[in-house]
């Protein structure tokens, strides 16, 4: 193999070439992904992709990659058509997509990382000196040497130093178009200024590069054009200087909300739960309360602690200070049963690996947490038991031949009704429900629209964590935005707007503030 | 949302399904039909095949004697082990130690008997009392397991490695519990060693088998029916059977369900302790001594015996009836092997590649149910 030390410039003084993207469609069940893109990204500038979560964004980057194929459309390099079966390809083509989590393989060296899959051999071994001396050299060449010292392996590297790693192995093998998912969520001030050095000097040698971010002043410190997606299609592509940072949210939301689900005015109760002054390894001074009938929405964009906040209030996660109010009485706790003797039931985001037992039946997943009461010297009353999963199937429309059907052979939708059955078997005074409309159909969304609201009107208090904006406007009588484990806001039903909602999720408002305690 | 409107169509014919043979499959199990299937076939072979290959001794499985000798009081303390074992490996665990326990039991309830080394000297455990013989291997049996519970659980080690530890520890301990580490003889307790050499039934008017007379049930046999049933009830009807067929289809769905793990883990180890206990107990009135090398080797046969059953190693199935099947299977086996005159060694081999062809046919089906389930998923979207 041709063996050179990685500098994109020397490798390709030859004419740069231009990546276009030409009407592309992606389609998964139940979401049209990407809806007729078409883009051009252009050597030696940097493009930011922007949307909110599930936009699309990601599917364009994987189809880039090669991860996915198009449905319909052409990738086109310099004008020829190209197509990617695998990643591999994507690289040998010159197109890299650097993820937040490369594949770093832990007991090896930095250099043998970068050169996983070709290493330099004499007589069938690893020409050790040769290969450190080369990935020295380019570091040093981007002022990386101590950032990334050779010697590390790869299971002691950083986050950071994990992705410079990946781009290193872009470099070397003469990269062309560069694209980072979202490079900076954990680095520290310090490693994202390197980044951006590294970045332009990137451009100014002739590489494209696409950048993925939701925060807004780095996008406006680095990007030359911004590409604006929304529920797949692109909205627009302009240059930074010319999109005012309130346009930017406001074309990234843009929704009409005529068609989402609108809940009706809510008598709002007692305080039933409240939390004061909580922390947690992922959370900061968090304060919040929900009444009874009350449906409170948690927004924010991923990562920035709700599940979690979820979990840490279900006991199935821990404090490490603040207190937890059930109905004004201080409550102590420490696992989810006692969350659940206490009136509380959580349907975790992820059904099928933390909230269903998918080779088990309707009935025992629907009765799981009510079981115990469902006994008589600890023999279940089937008969009870029977009844009470029966109602909640009619009730819930749960479209399965019986109770006796396995759950893992139910849709995503009836599946989500399964572990709603289970919570309201438990008459509970809190329900948290985590994205609880996550990969389900548009008819099943509605039926569970309206569901919490009934649920509401029966007086329980509702945390909805939600990535979908509309969903959160809909059906929130209040909401809490958060980011980067703290809450940044809290806004009324009539005050909430989606452009109000995304400004507290992702400005960098608390950037004075250092973050890097959190982490 | 075109899952619902076509609702009706479907639970109709899903129905008519039921009807009949399906129905009575479905109430059987497809797992436990399989394993009468294969009990058939292995009789036949035994019985019919093994003369036209010119190996004699077939022709006496069918007797008594041998059935309820060589058969029915064989396969009890193996049973037994199994039994206990299915509990842990339905969890997602392993109990590699019952072998050891059931040394320890073993010892145990023979120095209790005859008042033995350190239990010369204990007068509130009254010397030649066979439910208190009994009842102190049950009860060290139940401590070895929490210990391995707590193990699991609290330390956090792996169950294989954890078992696999307490199997080294447990079977040295058996011989620290031995007076001079020599085994405890008890053929000076006839109450006792009736335990193993009792008869029940002996008087019912059963005509002869093959020119051999009825001997009556070993209450050995009636043992391991009685202590199957009990675990059948207990992982069929009760709460805590569910809990261990939940934590093993998915512990932490069923942690964020109310599951109390650690109570049910250190439980389940702790029943499967204690059958292993009175199974050592067994042991030592069979024996007639209680040796520290009773137990050595029965955990692999238990193993085999429950994945045979149609445990899934993953966890979350299996099924008392299925390991009971099993059981027997595996009894018969050998005992058809024995007949036929084949050595120990070749049984071991035999037994070795059962245990693997077991888990390879689970693995073939779940690989199999895991196709057939997403092809359905895709078919929905």
């Amino acid at each position: 193999m041709v063996y050179t030390a990685a500098s994109p410039a020397s490798g390709r003084a030859e004419k740069i070439s231009t990546l276009e993207i030409s009407h592309i469609s992606k389609a998964f069940p139940n979401i049209q992904a990407l809806d007729d893109v078409s883009l051009d990204i252009r050597p030696g500038e940097v493009l930011a992709f922007m949307g909110e979560n599930g936009a699309g964004k990601s599917t364009l980057l994987k189809i880039l990659n090669g991860d996915y194929q198009p449905d319909k459309g052409t990738i086109l390099l310099n004008g020829v058509p190209i197509s990617f079966p695998n990643p591999s390809a994507a690289h040998r083509a010159g197109i890299r997509v650097i993820y937040q989590e490369p594949e770093i393989i832990p007991w090896v060296s930095v250099p043998e990382n970068i050169y996983v899959g070709e290493l330099p051999t004499r007589f069938g071994f690893v020409n050790r000196q040769q290969l450190n001396a080369a990935v020295q050299n380019s570091l040093a060449e981007y002022g990386f040497e101590q950032v990334l010292p050779i010697h590390l392996l790869g299971y002691q590297l950083s986050s950071a130093q994990r992705q410079l790693v990946e781009i290193m192995r872009a470099l070397k093998s003469g990269v062309r178009v560069l694209a980072l998912d979202e490079p900076t969520s954990s680095l520290t001030d310090e490693e994202v200024e390197r980044l951006f050095t590294l970045v332009r000097k990137l451009r100014d040698d002739g590489v494209a590069i696409i950048y993925v971010s939701h925060r807004l002043n780095e996008i406006r410190r680095l990007c030359d054009r911004v590409a604006i997606l929304r529920d797949g299609k692109l909205i627009t592509v302009q240059p930074v200087s010319e999109l005012p940072q309130s346009q930017i949210v406001s074309l990234m939301v843009g929704r009409e909300l005529s068609d989402v689900f609108q809940r009706r005015d809510a008598n709002t109760g007692r305080r039933v739960l409240e939390v004061q002054g909580l922390h947690s390894t992922w959370h900061r001074d968090i304060h919040f309360y929900i009444n009874a009938g009350e449906i409170v929405g948690f927004s924010g964009l991923v990562g920035a602690g709700r599940t979690e906040l979820a979990k840490v209030i279900f006991g199935a996660d821990r404090k490490t200070a603040g207190r937890v109010l059930l109905e004004g009485q201080v409550v102590n706790i420490r696992r989810p049963d006692e969350a659940i003797a206490m009136g509380i039931g959580f349907a975790p985001e992820d059904r099928k690996r933390e909230g269903l037992i998918l080779i088990r039946s309707v009935l025992e997943n629907a009765s799981i947490a009510v079981l115990r009461q469902l006994t008589r010297l600890h023999f279940i009353q089937r008969q009870r038991e029977y009844d009470l999963v029966s109602g909640y199937v009619q009730k819930l429309h749960v479209a399965t031949p019986s109770v006796e059907q396995i759950v893992g052979k139910l849709s995503g939708g009836n599946q989500q009704k399964v572990v709603l059955s289970r919570w309201l078997a438990v008459n509970p005074r809190v329900l948290i429900l985590d994205e609880p409309t996550r990969g389900i159909d548009v008819g099943a969304k509605a039926e569970i629209y309206s569901l919490l609201d009934e649920l509401a009107g029966q007086g329980i208090a509702i945390m909805l964590i939600s990535s979908e904006l509309p969903e959160i406007l809909g059906l929130s009588d209040r909401i809490y935005v958060m980011q980067n484990g703290r809450i940044t806001g809290e806004l009324t039903r009539a005050a909430a707007s989606e452009e109000k909602v995304l400004a507290l999720a992702m400005t960098d408002n608390l950037s004075t503030v250092s973050d890097s305690s959190l982490r | 949302m075109t899952a619902d409107s076509v609702q009706p169509a479907r639970k109709r014919s899903i129905q008519t399904e039921n009807s009949g043979f399906r129905r009575l499959i479905n109430r059987i199990g497809a797992d436990n039909l399989s394993l009468l299937l294969a009990l058939a076939v292995l009789i036949f072979l035994i019985t019919v095949a093994s003369g036209w290959v010119g190996l004699d001794g077939g022709d006496k499985f069918f007797t008594w004697q041998n059935l309820m000798n060589s058969v029915a009081q064989a396969v009890v303390i193996v049973g037994l082990l199994a039994i206990g074992e299915t509990v842990v490996i339905v969890a997602g665990g392993l109990d590699i130690s019952v072998g050891s326990i059931a040394s320890i039991g073993s010892v145990m309830s023979a120095s209790v008997l005859v008042g033995a080394g350190m239990f010369t000297t204990i007068t509130f455990l009254p010397a030649g009392s066979v439910v208190i013989a009994v009842g102190m291997g049950i009860v060290v049996g139940m401590m070895a397991g929490i210990v391995n519970g707590l193990i699991v659980t609290v330390l956090r080690v792996n169950p294989i490695i954890a078992t696999l530890g307490t199997l080294a520890a447990f079977a040295g301990l058996a011989f620290l519990l031995a007076p001079d580490g020599k085994p405890v003889g008890v053929v000076t307790q006839p109450e006792f060693t009736w335990l193993a050499q009792g008869r029940l039934f002996q008087d019912l008017p059963i005509p002869d088998l093959n020119g051999s007379k009825w001997t009556g049930v070993p209450f050995l046999t009636v043992i391991l029916i009685f202590v199957t049933v009990i675990f059948h009830v207990l992982m069929a009807f009760t709460d805590f059977g569910r809990a261990i067929y939940a934590i093993g289809g998915n512990e932490t769905a069923a942690r964020l369900a109310g599951i109390n793990l650690n109570r049910v883990r250190v439980l389940m180890y702790m029943l499967s302790g204690g059958v292993a206990g009175l199974a050592g107990v067994l042991l030592t009135a069979r024996t007639t001594s209680g040796n520290p090398i009773n137990g050595v080797g029965l955990e692999l046969q238990a193993i085999t015996a429950v994945f045979l059953g149609g445990a899934a190693t993953a966890g979350g199935k299996g099924t008392i009836i299925g390991t009971f099947l099993a059981v027997i299977v595996v009894g018969v086996l050998n005992n058809g092997m024995n007949l036929l005159g084949f050595n120990t060694f070749v049984q071991r081999v035999a037994l070795g590649l059962l245990l693997i062809g077991a888990v390879a046919v689970s693995q073939w089906r779940q690989a199999r149910e895991e196709k057939a389930r997403a092809r359905a998923m895709a078919r929905q979207a």
